[in-house]
């Protein structure tokens, strides 16, 4: 769900943050005038809030876990558009300090998840609560409902998002310069996993958190409950909301057929077959250039050759079984990575154990970045703007370029860079390299197969065919990732927050943001201290074996008590802040001049990136 | 003018449904040292928000130097900036306090509230640092600190802004000995005993050092009011405010007591 760098054109990318802007200009205005002083705690709390929940493994049906958003509570009881920038927050930290999605796509995270998940939880909500009491269990299940929807339809819009990448950006040959999947595959490969674990996930916390502020805090519910009454019962919304999870995946399927019949269309296009033609001159074109489409139905059915029953080559149900192998494809590879590289040790971990890994992981990366920043290398001596820029613009040239050489150049710079800065090889590989060659490695690895092209070579047994094309566009993806994924690693491990956020500053984002993104960050350690003391004394306690169902209540009233923990933390620090002068409107000390030294640097750094950018075409 | 910084008349207060201030009275002068003695939740905390007019009485009145301090009255801006001018804050928990992404930006957060000329600043932070002894913390950030240290960036976030009037929430609770010594000496020594200084704690062993009056809260209502050498010997009033533990053994009533009581002794 959370797009890393790479996998978006720039010029997706760019969109994205052109159209969330508008939103975070109309949410900030909107709380500046309506709301009270409180508000700003409160989001930052909030935001920090969905920070950890997003951490937090819920244990689901068939012995799974998976990860919530936050957005549908978020929205329930901030309102959609405080939601949208709390949640933009906390997407903002994962980017920057955790490398958790990218920096050039967190326009594109933020208008799905933040913007659209919002917005989405919050009519849903509206609607299906509509005037039932504040206690009522209808709102429980409005509430999962919302969160339901509003993940899944964040994951379509991503799912779209990669899906028109090799449409619109591929080289001359036909190798996908991006996410190299059409909508036939990206749509079905995302929604299986959001419809069933992530959405499930979302639907609990939902949920189980207005369950749990029913009982703790139900003023907090108002907010967005204006004419709650005693309302209608229970039951037809139990129907619906049945009705709608069965309906939901063949919606999906049957709009992704549309949409993979366009794109099947759109390769077997002339004009792209004319282009393939030039840019292998030497060969004799294929009599008719494979649509992705039939290349995929070709690897089903070519195991099977001769043997394959005429129907199954037929094109609608070619579509769908293409489909289905492509996304298992890329299902399979992720699978298989997983349990090749490290991480062994994690299986067979039950719930309250993974989400106490991960939250001591995050702890322990922020305190290694904090170490690594004070520990004066080249990096760390530079000024925090002078990074942001410099480092920014390699991360948008390493994005822009087209040539795989040129992507290696600039990650060797980037590991030139990190030894000038005191940071080893091993921690790289630890902290960045092994989790992008699993995440970006599943998703690039079935590329090699799928893309349709020249076939170089042909599995044994199996005949899949390995393109040229294929092989491009694999290699192009996962040089990008690991390039993006290293350069925003350096600036976080060499630039201490403040710094950076004093940084933000000279780019005129504006003082309530920073200082927002400032008071998340903060309550994120707190709320992450408060959730691993949770979960460990519930694991040291809860020692037997237990049923799937309390096992999911427990993850619910663990979130729960992390809630009320939040909220009251939001309340407290509003005091300490009025305390001290704090009327609503905050001031920072900044210092904006740039000292000669520091050009020199910044022109270096830019002009490398200029350079990569115009020799990397 | 008054010589009363604060008059609190016959206030209550309660949390949604938990009453934690019960008709309470009681009045602290200019530049005196009160402490206000009381076992956990007998409203201390409670007491030093109303005071600081973060909270406001559901009943009864605050008056601060005879004027009213209700939500209205600080609504206005010029009275607002003057009362968080003179009134300083230091809360029971430095985790609640500290919400900002560095020690020193957490220090300059009131100067800068307060509209100060930003030159000045700079120079203001780093003296308050340095006479906190944490000037090598600047650019830490709070969630590295050790509770101490917490501490003392608290202490040096409202002490910056020179305050008339200080509320201390437990300064000295969960520091070591040696921390709770330097603490205290500080705030002994701080602006030559001109301030007003309201400190909540239960700590009976510091208490002659820091106060030279002491109230003992029950319920939220005053049990006792007197001299801290009054309150130290009067064991029954710590006895059944919870202060000390209540004796086994049983007192002979005839019996003189001689000087304090020897549990509160453990000073050296
Ligand atoms: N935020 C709150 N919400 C509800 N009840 C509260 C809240 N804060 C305090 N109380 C209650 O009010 C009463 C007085 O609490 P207060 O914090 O003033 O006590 P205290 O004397 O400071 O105690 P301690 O020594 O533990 O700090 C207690 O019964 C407490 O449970
Ligand atoms: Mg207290």
């Amino acid at each position: 769900m959370h797009i890393p760098d790479g996998y978006l054109s720039p010029s997706t990318c760019a969109g994205f943050y052109a159209a969330s802007v508008p939103f975070w200009y109309a949410a900030l205005r909107r709380l500046r005038h309506a709301l009270h002083t409180r508000m700003l705690p409160l989001l930052s709390v909030f935001s920090a809030f969905s920070f950890v929940i997003m951490m937090f493994n819920l244990p689901l049906p068939g012995g799974t876990t998976g990860h919530a958003v936050g957005m549908g509570v978020s929205a329930i009881v901030l309102g959609p558009w405080a939601s949208i920038l709390a949640i933009s927050i906390a997407l903002v930290i994962q980017a920057v300090f955790f490398g958790d999605g990218g920096i050039t796509a967190i326009g594109a995270n933020c208008f799905n998840m933040a913007i659209a998940g919002s917005l989405v939880a919050y009519a849903v909500y509206r609607v299906a609560a509509y005037r039932a009491a504040i206690g009522s269990t209808r709102r429980v299940v409005a509430a999962g409902l919302a969160g339901y929807l509003a993940i899944n339809t964040a994951a379509l819009l991503a799912a779209v998002e990669f899906g028109v990448q090799p449409l619109f950006f591929h080289d001359a040959a036909g190798s996908p310069l991006y996410a190299p999947y059409p909508l036939a595959v990206s749509i079905p490969a995302m929604m299986i996993g959001h419809l069933t674990i992530a959405g499930l996930a979302e639907l609990i916390i939902s949920a189980g958190l207005v369950a749990w502020l029913q009982r703790t805090d139900p003023g907090l519910l108002e907010r967005t409950a204006p004419d709650a009454a005693a309302g209608p019962s229970v039951r037809k919304l139990w129907l619906g909301l049945a009705v709608l999870l069965v309906l939901t995946p063949l919606g999906i399927l049957a709009v992704g057929g549309a949409w993979g019949e366009w794109s099947a269309r759109d390769f077997a296009d002339p004009q792209v077959r004319r282009q393939i033609a030039a840019a292998s001159a030497n060969h004799a074109p294929p009599q008719r250039a494979p649509s992705g489409l039939q290349r995929l139905s070709t690897i089903w059915t070519a195991p099977l050759s001769g043997y394959a029953p005429a129907f199954i080559r037929n094109a609608p149900i070619g579509y769908l079984v293409s489909a289905a192998a492509g996304t298992s494809l890329i299902l399979l590879c992720g699978l298989l990575l997983k349990q090749l590289l490290p991480d062994r040790r994690r299986r067979r971990k039950t719930f309250i154990e993974k989400t106490t890994t991960t939250l001591a992981r995050a702890l322990q990366h922020a305190f290694f970045a904090e170490e690594t920043a004070n520990s004066g290398g080249f990096l760390q001596r530079l000024d925090p703007r002078v990074k942001l820029v410099g480092i920014g613009s390699l991360i948008a040239a390493t994005v822009a370029v087209h040539q795989l050489w040129m992507l290696a150049a600039i990650l060797a710079l980037a590991v030139v860079l990190a030894r000038l800065s005191r940071i080893t090889l091993r921690n790289l590989s630890t902290r960045v390299w092994i989790a992008v060659l699993v995440f970006t490695g599943a998703i690039a690895l079935p590329a090699i197969f799928l893309t349709p092209g020249e076939a170089i070579y042909r599995l044994p047994v199996l005949g899949w065919p390995v393109t040229s094309q294929g092989l491009r566009s694999a290699a192009l993806l996962f040089l990008r990732a690991e390039t993006t994924a290293t350069l925003s690693v350096l600036l976080i491990l060499t630039t201490l927050w403040p710094h950076l956020l004093h940084a933000l500053r000279f780019f005129r984002v504006p003082v309530v943001v920073v200082v927002l993104l400032g008071m998340t960050y903060r309550y994120i350690f707190l709320l992450l201290e408060t959730a691993r003391e949770i979960s460990e004394s519930r694991e040291a306690r809860q020692v037997g074996v237990m049923q799937p169902a309390d096992r999911r209540r427990l993850a619910a009233a663990t979130a729960g008590v992390l809630l009320s923990k939040s909220l009251w933390v939001s309340g407290e620090v509003h005091m300490a802040m009025l305390a001290r002068g704090f009327r609503g409107e905050v001031y920072l000390l900044e210092d904006l001049r740039l000292r000669w030294n520091d050009w020199l640097p910044l022109g270096a750094l830019t002009a490398i990136a200029a350079a990569a950018i115009w020799f990397g075409r | 003018m008054t010589d009363l910084a604060f008059e609190v008349r016959d206030v209550s207060y309660r949390y949604q449904q938990v009453p934690a201030l019960d008709g309470l009275s009681l009045e602290i002068r200019r530049g005196e040292r009160v402490a206000l003695l009381g076992a956990n939740g007998s409203g201390k905390s409670t007491l030093l928000r109303l005071l600081a007019a973060l909270h406001f009485p559901d009943r009864g009145d605050i008056l601060y130097f005879g004027e009213s301090l209700s939500e209205r009255r600080l609504q206005d801006e010029e009275f607002f900036f003057r009362f968080r001018r003179r009134v300083g804050v230091v809360f029971q928990n430095p985790d609640i306090q500290l919400f900002n992404p560095s020690v020193f930006d957490e220090v300059a957060f009131g100067p800068l509230q307060l509209r100060w000329p930003r030159d000045q600043i700079r120079g203001r932070v780093y003296e308050t640092l340095e006479t906190m002894g944490i000037s090598r913390l600047a650019d830490r950030a709070p969630h590295r600190l050790s509770g101490g240290e917490k501490k003392r960036v608290a202490l040096a976030s409202v002490l910056v802004l020179d305050p008339e009037i200080l509320l201390l929430d437990e300064p000295a609770a969960a520091l070591d000995p040696g921390s709770q010594s330097q603490i205290t000496d500080f705030l002994v020594s701080w602006g030559g005993g001109s301030k007003t200084v309201v400190t909540a704690t239960h700590d009976l062993d510091t208490l002659e050092d820091i106060a030279d009056r002491c109230y003992v809260l029950e319920n939220g209502k005053v049990a006792g009011e007197g001299a801290p050498l009054a309150i130290l010997h009067d064991v029954p009033l710590l006895e059944r405010t919870k202060l000390v533990r209540p004796h086994h053994h049983v007192h002979d009533p005839s019996a003189p007591q001689p000087g304090p009581h020897p549990h509160l002794h453990r000073r050296p």
